[in-house]
């Protein structure tokens, strides 16, 4: 026998999937963490596509001083009062409870200082996120935990939430080490429980009855604020089409590399579609009813940088949504309190522990002494500043196209670097005129 | 004596009636609000107290959103009335559709006639009463609160429950998961009695009572340190 004959291992069964297995043997249920999904496998992405800014056919305007616009209006079709932005770029919903207190009122300050709107979440509105948000978006989840109609009428939009993109079809997920007696006591659950929140909303199924469960809102809140509806990306086609013929004002549509604090791994690896394809699906939807432009579209799952929000735009969105991002700029997976990762079994950089609620930066926890690791107003100014850094990228790739409003992006920026991305999206390949699957 | 501002749906819009029956409640009148038709959204979110009636049936989210509002419809409800109230009361005389006191926080839901499917659902507090019978799942996922079905209730009744209790004066069809059924005490008997009487519903012979077996409340899962290892 040959002893320098390399070792050969099961391009299938590999070491992650055995170890799965045998934890599966071991557990009897699946594996449940946070973060997002953790593919080994690239999923197509907006990295895919590539900008053509302005050389003779067009003009450019001077990169980093000349006017352009990043003002942003949501919610024109019925709101009596649109939601208007400073920029294009809003912090999405997550809860009171798997986050902490000081990320919550860190992540008001933050938008507030930049410009811009925070979410509620699936734990209801906390009053201090709404005292330091300049605009705030409450949601109207399946779970309706901490629903209240005054809340309701205090918020700047409603958003309708049917799912979202790291576990569409799926109810929230919050783990009994973070379900504190506070976060009990808000949500009516008995302390300690392993909650799961439901997938369907407790008075509407379809969309016959959304169109009236939409009317609903706008009478509690007086027609004056947009309803958003927000999904996870699955058959986005049909399903934004549906939404906005049910009145949304503004649709929402979640790809599935959208962050969670806690769900089922293959649910974030395994279920719906990445946020390229799910954005230009959204605009032909719009498109095909007349209401592009008419009904805004926001995009989230996944977005990174202001140039994931530039291309984004280009593609069709009129707005992104970000929360890991805005998470990572609070503290999430920075080296500080590393033997606290060690503890988790994990290191800064490769940080899923959301679900623990044992965040070692206060992020993603309960725990008052963890928690106490987050000093609201540095962790505010990181991500005010992180938010107007993605505005002034977005702005820069704009002025490089030649465009003096970030909104006036469009696909003919943009080209595909492969040819996956251009069937998906329709944009044609670089270096050539082609569209997989058009002449 | 109560004043009491009439209100003529005929014609109107449900804003337009809305508007009206809120600013009269402002204003400490009562209203009673005729020919309402089984229009959707009438009387949602009333934020004050005072005293509203429909005569005639309402739609979907009758009462909707309530909080602190005496409301009284002769005639039935749609889907999801009272659904999210905090305080207050809200009375069907005839029957409901599916959904009723959906996730209520608090106050009181009556029907007196019979419920459609989900009655009670991921009620959070506060009571429904209902005097007929309840369909399919009811009391689903319901985490805290009281509700009371003094007809027959349908399959799969109080399935995941948190902490609601569900009292039945007639036949179950079939448990939910996690459900748990005895027979209610002698002094849930003589609270429940006086409740009964106090809306005028005729008195079972027996309660059933339904709480969670809390065998759904967490994961099955061996210990804490094999847990957060399992990532």
């Amino acid at each position: 026998m040959n002893e320098n004959r390399p070792l050969r291992q099961s391009p299938i069964y590999t070491p992650d999937v055995i170890e799965e297995i045998q934890e599966k043997a071991a557990l009897g249920r699946y594996r449940i963490r946070g973060f997002g999904t953790l593919r080994s496998k690239p999923l197509p992405s907006l990295d895919d596509l590539t900008f053509l800014p302005a050389t003779l056919t067009r003009i450019p305007l001077e990169g980093y001083r000349e006017k352009c616009e990043t003002k942003t209006v949501l919610g024109t079709r019925v709101a009596g009062q649109p939601l208007e932005l400073d920029i294009p770029i809003m912090i999405t919903g997550m809860s009171f409870g798997a986050l902490s207190l000081n990320a919550k009122i860190a992540l008001a300050k933050g938008a507030a200082a930049a410009g811009t709107s925070t979410t509620s979440g699936d734990g209801g509105m906390l009053p201090e996120e709404r005292q330091y948000s300049k605009k705030m978006v409450v949601e109207v989840l399946p779970s309706r935990y901490g629903a209240n109609v005054h809340h309701m009428r205090q918020a700047d939009a409603i958003e309708l939430t049917i799912g979202q993109g790291a576990k569409p079809g799926t109810g929230g997920l919050l783990l009994g080490s973070k379900i504190s007696s506070e976060i009990a006591a808000i949500r009516d659950l008995p302390p300690g429980v392993d909650q799961r929140s439901p997938a369907r909303h407790p008075d509407f199924l379809g969309p016959d009855d959304m169109i009236i469960k939409i009317e609903e809102l706008r009478e509690a809140t007086d027609w004056k604020v947009p309803i958003f509806v927000k999904m996870g990306a699955t058959r986005v086609f049909d399903d934004v089409k549906l939404a906005a013929k049910c009145g949304a004002d503004v649709v929402v549509v979640d790809g599935m590399e959208g962050g969670t604090a806690a769900s089922p791994e293959i649910l974030q690896d395994h279920t719906g579609i990445p946020t390229l394809a799910a954005i230009p699906e959204a605009r032909r939807a719009l498109e095909d009813l007349g209401l592009y432009g008419k009904v805004q579209l926001i995009a989230a799952g996944g977005i990174r940088s202001g140039v994931d929000v530039a291309k984004a735009m280009a593609l069709g969105a009129d707005a992104c949504y970000i929360g890991t991002a805005a998470l990572i700029a609070l503290n999430c997976n920075r080296p500080l309190f590393v033997d606290d990762y060690a503890r988790l079994g994990t290191r800064p950089g490769a940080c899923h522990h959301c679900h623990t609620g044992r965040c070692p930066v206060g992020i993603t926890t309960q725990d008052p002494q963890l928690m106490a690791r987050l000093p609201v107003d540095e962790a505010a100014q990181r991500v005010s500043n992180f938010l107007i850094a993605m505005a002034l990228e977005v702005q820069m790739i704009a002025r490089s196209c030649g465009k003096s409003n970030v909104h006036d992006l469009d696909p003919d920026d943009l080209r595909a670097l492969t040819m996956e991305a251009a069937a998906i999206t329709r944009i044609p390949l670089v270096g050539t005129n082609w569209v997989p699957g058009q002449p | 004596m109560d004043r009491v501002h009439r209100i003529d749906c005929a014609g109107r819009t449900v804003r337009e009636i809305n508007i009206e029956i809120r600013s009269e409640l402002a204003r400490g009148s009562s209203v009673a609000v005729a020919n309402s038709g089984a229009r959707h959204n009438l009387g949602v979110a009333l934020l004050t107290s005072g005293r509203v009636t429909f005569d005639g049936s309402v739609g979907y989210y009758g009462a909707g959103m309530s909080d602190g509002a005496t409301i009284v419809i002769h005639g039935s409800a749609g889907w999801g009335v009272a659904e999210g109230m905090l305080s207050g009361s809200v009375s069907v005389e005839g029957n409901a559709g599916n959904g009723a006191a959906a996730s209520i926080r608090g106050g009181t839901v009556v029907v007196k006639g019979d419920c459609g499917a989900r009655a009670g659902i991921s009620m959070k507090g506060g009571l429904l009463l209902i005097g007929g019978d309840a369909g399919y799942m009811a009391s689903f996922m319901m985490q805290k609160g009281v509700v009371v079905i003094l007809g027959n209730a349908g399959d799969a009744l109080a399935d995941s429950m948190y902490e609601g209790v569900v009292y039945v004066g007639g036949e179950i069809a079939s448990l939910g998961n996690d459900a748990v059924v005895s027979d209610a005490s002698p002094d849930d008997m003589n609270t429940l009695s006086g409740l009964i009487r106090q809306h005028g519903l005729k008195q079972p012979r027996r309660l059933r009572k339904v709480v969670s077996g809390r065998k759904l409340w967490n994961f099955d899962h061996a210990e804490l340190e094999t847990w957060r290892a399992a990532l």
